[in-house]
């Protein structure tokens, strides 16, 4: 266990299978998140890591198993409900409203909240993160080069004031410094308190900054751990790490 | 690089073809202008009225095909519609007449609107749920083809309802002159039509800019499933969109009423050139379905009221469609469209 850090369950997936049309895409998935952590998931191109987040934020229900969300059954709830709940993401690829200025963008991240009165601290905090997107501010976000609308995504779910964050992908298609930036708001974001369950194809990145890790493997869990264990691993460094 | 080469050659025998085009009609305007230019400005003026009056029904297909990419063809008869409705709410319910006081005219009027308003957004948002909301993941000529179903229908429940005559009111609002300056007037019945268009407009662009939910409604229509992981109830804002949608073609359905006979068909052709003004201008894109508006209301204003070599109404079908084709072959995005994977 992680010293120091409590160990109640944020999140928990029990068995979970989803389907797409007939091919059975997850085949089993149990992880947890507790308090505190950045949990990563990494694993190669389709081995199920992007649908275990479909499943959990409502866009694909899980036909089989459960999730729960500090407790409360969340396995068939609709998206915006989820939100509401609680758990925001930065999805893959970014998906920011190309044709909504940065502002605009932080403002849907923050749909579901009904304090109106706190918006405006938590953008400020999100331009304190990112300074790069206050210059932005006024720009339609589809202008943006990819590390600034990195930023803005991150920004963005950020706004949700989350008690969990999805972060699927964050490091895809960004030069290095940009990386190396992303993965330094993460581990800053998790130090203020928000539990993180982070997606990557950067494995050592990610179980650099994580405390626990998966491996997913052709929609199931293949390994899992602490994630200095895991960098260890002689079959993760093999297959995900490129050290021989 | 051949290739290339012959794109450009064929690209620059479109511009002149299309850039000879504009000055042909430049050209004709500008000698019907002088040689009556009174009449000119008039007939000018008539059609930015009509246009205005085309621009609220082409935003109802261009906010609807903007979140679901769907051309609502039931959009001109819920328009035809509502107006015959708002004839039975005018003339039977409120039993309104022509000599009335103004006072009483202005506010049953302006119940009328709200009334009718009110009833076609729940009414469009209903056909959303009942026809196209069950086809929301099918391939999208599913629900096409279900929007032509539903223009039947709805045609249909107006010809039940109002049979084959024409509708009419009495002229509340008399065309007499609200200002004439040497042969260049203006009549009140058609700025009562911009007074109730103009707001409506501005009121739509202040809640689609301004506004949590009809910032929502652009995130829809920009990624829909972002939108979801945003938190943003997605049916609930499509269903609020074809409202708005609604709503519109209430008010002109109403204003059209004031102006100009209709019956339950009335629709079919208002809403084909409703829809050819939302391509125009850029389907989807909301200035752009104004624009669009406008120019084809001016289009037509100019064909059927000038004098020297104008083909006359007989001709402005063809004008009006064989514009839609030509910006469906040499700009599918419209005016102000952006080119989008699709090409649409």
């Amino acid at each position: 266990m992680n010293a120091g850090l409590p160990t109640e369950n944020i999140l928990e997936l029990d068995d979970v299978h989803v389907f797409y049309g007939a091919i059975h895409a997850l085949k089993g998935v149990s992880l947890t998140v507790r308090e505190g952590e950045i949990v990563t998931l990494i694993g190669a191109n389709g081995a199920g890591k992007s649908t275990t987040l479909r499943a959990i934020n409502g866009l694909n229900h899980a036909r089989r198993g459960s999730i729960r969300f500090q407790g409360n059954d969340i396995t068939t709830a609709t998206p915006h409900t989820i939100v509401k709940g609680g758990i925001a993401q930065s999805p893959e690829g970014r998906r920011l409203f190309p044709r909504m200025t940065v502002i605009e963008n932080l403002e849907m991240g923050a749909f579901q909240r009904t304090d109106r009165e706190n918006f405006q601290a938590d953008m400020d905090r999100v331009f304190e993160l990112f300074p790069r997107l206050y210059e932005r501010r006024t720009q339609n976000a589809g202008t943006m080069s990819g590390g600034e609308q990195q930023m803005c995504a991150i920004g963005r779910a950020l706004m949700a004031r989350p008690k969990l964050l999805l972060l699927d992908e964050p490091s895809m298609g960004l030069a290095p410094i940009f990386v190396e930036k992303i993965f330094e708001i993460v581990r800053e974001i998790n130090a203020q308190g928000t539990p993180v369950l982070l997606v990557e194809q950067n494995a050592l990145m990610a179980l650099d900054a994580a405390h626990r890790g998966y491996v997913m493997e052709t929609g199931r869990i293949a390994l899992e751990g602490e994630a200095a264990e895991l960098k260890t691993n002689e079959a993760v460094q093999k297959a995900y790490l490129g050290l021989e | 690089m051949a290739s290339a080469l012959e794109r450009l050659r064929r690209s620059s025998a479109v511009d002149l073809t299309g850039l000879g085009l504009v000055a042909l009609v430049l050209f004709w305007l500008a000698v019907n202008f002088v040689k009556a230019p009174a009449e000119f400005i008039n007939v000018g003026l008539i059609g930015l009225t009509n246009g205005a009056i085309y621009g609220i029904v082409a935003l109802g297909y261009t906010i609807v095909y903007g979140i679901l990419q769907l051309i609502n063809f039931a959009h001109g008869d819920v328009f035809a519609l509502s107006g015959l409705v708002a004839s039975t709410v005018i003339v039977s319910v409120l039993g309104l007449d022509a000599d009335a006081s103004v006072p009483v005219i202005v506010g049953g009027m302006l119940l009328t609107l709200v009334v009718i308003m009110t009833m076609f957004s729940f009414v469009n948002a209903t056909i959303e749920r009942v026809a196209y909301k069950p086809l929301r993941h099918a391939p999208r000529l599913a629900p096409l083809i279900t929007a032509i179903g539903v223009s039947f229908i709805v045609q249909n429940v107006g010809l039940a309802i109002y049979g084959v005559n024409f509708r009419s009111v009495p002229a509340f609002i008399p065309p007499t002159n609200v200002f004439e300056i040497g042969g260049v007037s203006y009549t009140w019945d058609k700025l009562a039509a911009l007074m109730v268009v103009v707001p409506l407009l501005g009121l739509l662009t202040w809640f689609v800019r301004q506004t949590r939910q009809g910032k929502a409604m652009r995130a829809v229509s920009q990624d829909r499933e972002a939108s979801a992981m945003m938190g943003i109830d997605v049916n609930r804002t499509i269903s609020i969109t074809f409202a708005i949608a609604g709503s519109l073609a209430g008010a002109a359905g109403i204003v059209f009423l004031l102006q100009f006979n209709m019956r339950y068909d009335t629709g079919f052709e208002l809403g084909l050139i409703a829809f050819t003004a939302a391509v125009l201008g850029g389907i989807g894109n909301l200035p752009g379905a104004v624009l669009g508006a406008i120019l084809i209301g001016l289009i037509q204003a100019f064909n059927e009221g000038l004098t020297w070599f104008a083909p006359g109404s007989d001709w402005t079908r063809t004008i009006v469609f064989g514009i839609l084709i030509l910006i469906l072959v040499f700009r599918p995005e419209g005016l102000l469209g952006e080119r989008t994977p699709e090409g649409a």
